[in-house]
C-alpha cells in the first residue's frame, strides 16, 4: 500500500531528468555569469594597470622636461648671458652716489626664500592605488555580501 | 533501455570529472617533482624586472633661488638588434642626424641578434637634446607617412634612444669653486669633487633604489617613489659673487697678481655671501681639471691654501691685547724704530721711528715694533689663548670640501721660539686661511661672537625644506672689545685718508702687506698683499676679505688691496641694498625704526 501510494505521487521520470537538466544549466549558467564577470573585471584591471604603467612612464618622462627646461631655463637668465644681453642696451651698472633710497615705513625686505613647504608634524599620505585595483573578485563579493553587524560601542549616542 | 540517456549523462559526468581530476592532480603533481625549483626560477624572469632607480641627483640654488647646478636631460642611443628591420635606415639616419659612421652603425644594425650573446649595441652616451629631436620627428614622420600600396614604410625599428640626467651647471664657472663639481660621465658611481658637490655627495645624491615591475598588468601594485636627492640652497648671492669674481679678475690685471681671493662674508650669521678665487673651472667640463689646476693649485684658495697674512694679522694682535686688558686704545707706546723679543731684532716696515703713538696710531700706521711690544705685554701663553679661541689651530669647519689649515706653533712646541711671539704679531711666521681669518676677524664685526661659516643655508629634504639656523661657535672676545677695536680700525682708515673709504659708508679695516717666506728665509722681493673691512661699522652687514698674490704694480696691501676694497664695496652696498649711512640715520630717527633693520 505504502509503495503504491509512493509511486502515485512520485514524478514521472522524464520531470526528474528535465529538472535535473535545470539545475545542471542554472549552475553551469551561473558559473559562466561569474567567470563572464571575472574575465570582465581582470579585462578591466588589466587595462587600468597597463594605463597605471603609461601614466607612471609619462610622469617619469614630464619630471625629465622640468629638469631639462628649468636648466635651459636658467641658462638664458644666467648672469653671463644677461650681461651678453645687457651690452646691447643702453643700460649701465649703478653707481651708489646716483642711487635714491627712499624710506617705506613698516617694509621689511623679505630675508628667507621658500622654495618648497617647511616640514610639518603631521605625515603626508603616501599615494596609493586603490583598493578596486588590487582587489580579488572574491574580495570584492565577500565585502558586498559580508558586512559587520554594527556593536554597541558604534551605537551613536543621542543626547537630549 | 528506458535508462540508457541517465547512464550516459553520470558517464560523461564521471569522464569529464576525471580529465579534470587528473588535470589537477598534475598541478599539484608538477609543484613537487625535483624539476619546480628549477622551473619556478625561470618563471620569476617571465614575471617581471628588476632595476636600480638612481634617484635624480638634488639641485643647487643661490640665496634668491637661482639655478646654479640643475639636470638636463641627454640620451642613450643604441640598438636593440632582434627589432631592427631596416639597418639601412638606421645607418641613414645616425649618419645625417646625429653624425655617426655610416658603414660603422649599418654593420653594427647587420648583425644578428644573440651573435656572440649581444642583444644590444650602445652607439653613444650622453648624446644632446638638440640631437635626439630631428630623430624623433623623423620617427614620427615614417610612423605617420601614407604609403602607396606595395612600397614598404621606412622605420626605425630597433634604434633606440633612452632619455636620462645629466649635472649641468648653468652658470658654467661662476662660483665653480664654491660648487665643485660632478663627475657625471660615470653614470651610475659618480661622485661629487670639492665644494658643496663633494660636501654633501650623499644627500645630493639620494638613495637609489631597487625597483620591481610586473609584467603582468594584474600585478601592478604601488610604484616605490623614488625621491630625488636634497636640493641645496646657499647662502651665496649669484649676483654679488657674479660683481666678487668681475672685480677680482680685474684686480688681478691691474695688479699683475699671480692670483687672487675675495671673500665676502656675513659677520652677523656666519654666511658666505660670495667668495672668489682664481682660477675657475668650468665643472660642465670638469675634466678640463687637472689642466687648469696643475699640482699643487688648489681648488679653492680660500679654503685650501694658508699663507702668511702679515699686518692684517694685526687686528687679532689688538683684540687680544685690549680683551685681556693689556693696553687701551689710549696707551702710549714709544717706537724708537726697533725692539728686541727673544734675541731677535724688529723693525717697522719703513724702519723708522715713530716715537709716541697711541694704539689707534699703532694700527693706522702698522708698527711692527708697536705690535711686537703689545704682544708682550699679553703674554705668550695668553696670547695663544686667544689665538686659538680664534679657531687658527684648526679647520673652521665650513661646509666645502677640502679645507685646510696650518698647525698653529705655540710654547712649548719644538719649533715655538721666543722670537715667534713677537713675528705673530704682525702676521709673519704664521700661515692662515683667508676663511680662518674672516671667521675670526668677523667676531670683532660681531660682537664678539664668532659665527659657525658655511655655504648652504636651507636644504630641501622630500620636497620639504628645512632651514639651517646660525651657530655661534666661540665668543673669543668680549662685546665692548670688539666695539672699542671696530671704532680704532675705523677712526685709522679715516685718518690716514685710506684708499679703502667708501664714500658715504663708514668702514673699519685693516691693511696688509707679507714677506714670503723662501727656502732661505724671507730673501723674496714679492709680496702677498691682503685688506680686510667691514661695514657699516654700527651695524656690519659684510666683511670683505681681500689676498691678492704677488702683485707686481705695488708690494703694499695700502695701494693694491685697499682700493680693490672700496671698488667692490661700492657695488656691493648697492647689491645688498644698504643704504649709507646718513640716508640709514636719518630714516631711523623719523619713526624709531628704519626701513632696512631686520
Amino acid at each position: 500500500m505504502k509503495t503504491k501510494f509512493l509511486q502515485a505521487y512520485e514524478q514521472a521520470p522524464w520531470r526528474k531528468q528535465l529538472q535535473w537538466i535545470g539545475v545542471f544549466l542554472l549552475i553551469l549558467v551561473s558559473l559562466a555569469v561569474i567567470a563572464g564577470i571575472y574575465l570582465s573585471i581582470s579585462g578591466q584591471a588589466a587595462a587600468t594597470g597597463r594605463r597605471v604603467q603609461n601614466l607612471e612612464m609619462q610622469v617619469e618622462s614630464l619630471k625629465l622636461e622640468i629638469n631639462d627646461l628649468s636648466t635651459q631655463l636658467a641658462e638664458i637668465s644666467s648672469a653671463r648671458a644677461l650681461n651678453e644681453r645687457l651690452k646691447g642696451t643702453d643700460m649701465v651698472t649703478l653707481d651708489p652716489a646716483q642711487a635714491l633710497y627712499v624710506e617705506v615705513p613698516g617694509y621689511l625686505p623679505e630675508e628667507k626664500i621658500a622654495l618648497a613647504p617647511p616640514p610639518s608634524p603631521e605625515k603626508a599620505s603616501a599615494v596609493e592605488l586603490l583598493p578596486e585595483f588590487t582587489a580579488s573578485l572574491w574580495d570584492w563579493l565577500r565585502s558586498y555580501t559580508w558586512k559587520p553587524a554594527p556593536t554597541a560601542e558604534a551605537t551613536p549616542e543621542v543626547l537630549p | 533501455m528506458k535508462e540508457q540517456p541517465w547512464v550516459r549523462f553520470w558517464l560523461v559526468c564521471v569522464a569529464l570529472s576525471v580529465v579534470a581530476g587528473l588535470v589537477g592532480l598534475r598541478v599539484v603533481n608538477i609543484q613537487h617533482i625535483p624539476e619546480s625549483a628549477e622551473i619556478l626560477a625561470d618563471s620569476v624572469a617571465y614575471q617581471g624586472v628588476t632595476k636600480m632607480v638612481y634617484p635624480e641627483r638634488g639641485n643647487i640654488y643661490d640665496s634668491k633661488g637661482r639655478l646654479l647646478a640643475g639636470n638636463e636631460t641627454v640620451y642613450e642611443v643604441g640598438l636593440d638588434l632582434a627589432a631592427i628591420q631596416q639597418p639601412e635606415t638606421i645607418a641613414n639616419a645616425a649618419a645625417n642626424l646625429l653624425g655617426m659612421d655610416y658603414l660603422q652603425v649599418l654593420n653594427y644594425a647587420k648583425t644578428e641578434p644573440g651573435e656572440g650573446g649581444v642583444y644590444y649595441i650602445n652607439l653613444g652616451n650622453f648624446v644632446e637634446n638638440d640631437k635626439v629631436k630631428p630623430l624623433i620627428d623623423l620617427n614620427n614622420q615614417y610612423e605617420t607617412m601614407k604609403v602607396p600600396s606595395g612600397t614598404v614604410r621606412p622605420s626605425l625599428s630597433g634604434l633606440t634612444w633612452v632619455p636620462y640626467n645629466k649635472r649641468s651647471y648653468p652658470e658654467k664657472d661662476l662660483a665653480s669653486n664654491i660648487l665643485g663639481f660632478y663627475s657625471f660621465l660615470d653614470r651610475t658611481d659618480g661622485i661629487g669633487y670639492f665644494g658643496v658637490e663633494e660636501t654633501y655627495d650623499q644627500l645630493l645624491a639620494g638613495t637609489p633604489v631597487e625597483v620591481y615591475s610586473a609584467f603582468d598588468p594584474q600585478k601592478i601594485t604601488t610604484v616605490e617613489e623614488v625621491p630625488p636627492g636634497a636640493s641645496l640652497i646657499l647662502t651665496i648671492d649669484r649676483e654679488i659673487q657674479a660683481m666678487t669674481e668681475q672685480k677680482l679678475d680685474e684686480a688681478l690685471e691691474w695688479s699683475g697678481a699671480e692670483s687672487g681671493t675675495i671673500l665676502v662674508y656675513n659677520p652677523e650669521d656666519g654666511g658666505i655671501i660670495a667668495m672668489a678665487t682664481t682660477p675657475r673651472l668650468d665643472p660642465n667640463e670638469y675634466w678640463n681639471y687637472s689642466d687648469l689646476f696643475p699640482n699643487p693649485t688648489p681648488f679653492n684658495q680660500a679654503v685650501s691654501e694658508t699663507y702668511e697674512p702679515g699686518s692684517v694679522f694685526k687686528v687679532l694682535t689688538m683684540a687680544a691685547a685690549l680683551d685681556a686688558g693689556a693696553v687701551t686704545p689710549e696707551t702710549v707706546f714709544t717706537d724708537t724704530g726697533q725692539i728686541m723679543v727673544g734675541g731677535a731684532y724688529i723693525y717697522n716696515w719703513n724702519s723708522g721711528a715713530w716715537g709716541d703713538v697711541n694704539m689707534t696710531e699703532c694700527l693706522q700706521h702698522s708698527l711692527n715694533v708697536c705690535l711686537s711690544w703689545i704682544a708682550t705685554q699679553v703674554g705668550p701663553e695668553k696670547f695663544y689663548s686667544y689665538l686659538r679661541a680664534f679657531g687658527l689651530d684648526r679647520n673652521t669647519g665650513i661646509d666645502l670640501g677640502s679645507e685646510n689649515h696650518w698647525p698653529l706653533k705655540v710654547p712649548g712646541d719644538n719649533q715655538w721660539y721666543e722670537a715667534d711671539l713677537a713675528t705673530n704679531s704682525f702676521g709673519q711666521g704664521i700661515s692662515v686661511t683667508p676663511i680662518q681669518m674672516a671667521v675670526a676677524i668677523g667676531s670683532i664685526a660681531n660682537e664678539g661672537k664668532m659665527m659657525a661659516p658655511h655655504v648652504v643655508k636651507a636644504m630641501i629634504i622630500d620636497g620639504k625644506q628645512y632651514d639651517i639656523d646660525p651657530v655661534v661657535v666661540a665668543t673669543p672676545i668680549k662685546t665692548e672689545t670688539a666695539a672699542t677695536l671696530t671704532e680704532m680700525l675705523k677712526n685709522s682708515l679715516e685718518q690716514e685718508s685710506s684708499n679703502a673709504l667708501v664714500e658715504g659708508y663708514s668702514v673699519a679695516g685693516k691693511t696688509g702687506t707679507a714677506e714670503i717666506p723662501t727656502q732661505l728665509g724671507y730673501t723674496s722681493s714679492v709680496t702677498n698683499t691682503s685688506f680686510v673691512g667691514w661695514g657699516p661699522t654700527d651695524d656690519p652687514k659684510f666683511l670683505v676679505y681681500i689676498w691678492l698674490e704677488k702683485p707686481t704694480i705695488s708690494i703694499w696691501g695700502s695701494e693694491v688691496a685697499a682700493p680693490v676694497f672700496a671698488d667692490l664695496v661700492k657695488n656691493l652696498v648697492v647689491l645688498m641694498d644698504i643704504p649709507p649711512d646718513e640716508v640709514r640715520m636719518n630714516a631711523g630717527r623719523s619713526d624709531g625704526t628704519t626701513a632696512w633693520s631686520e
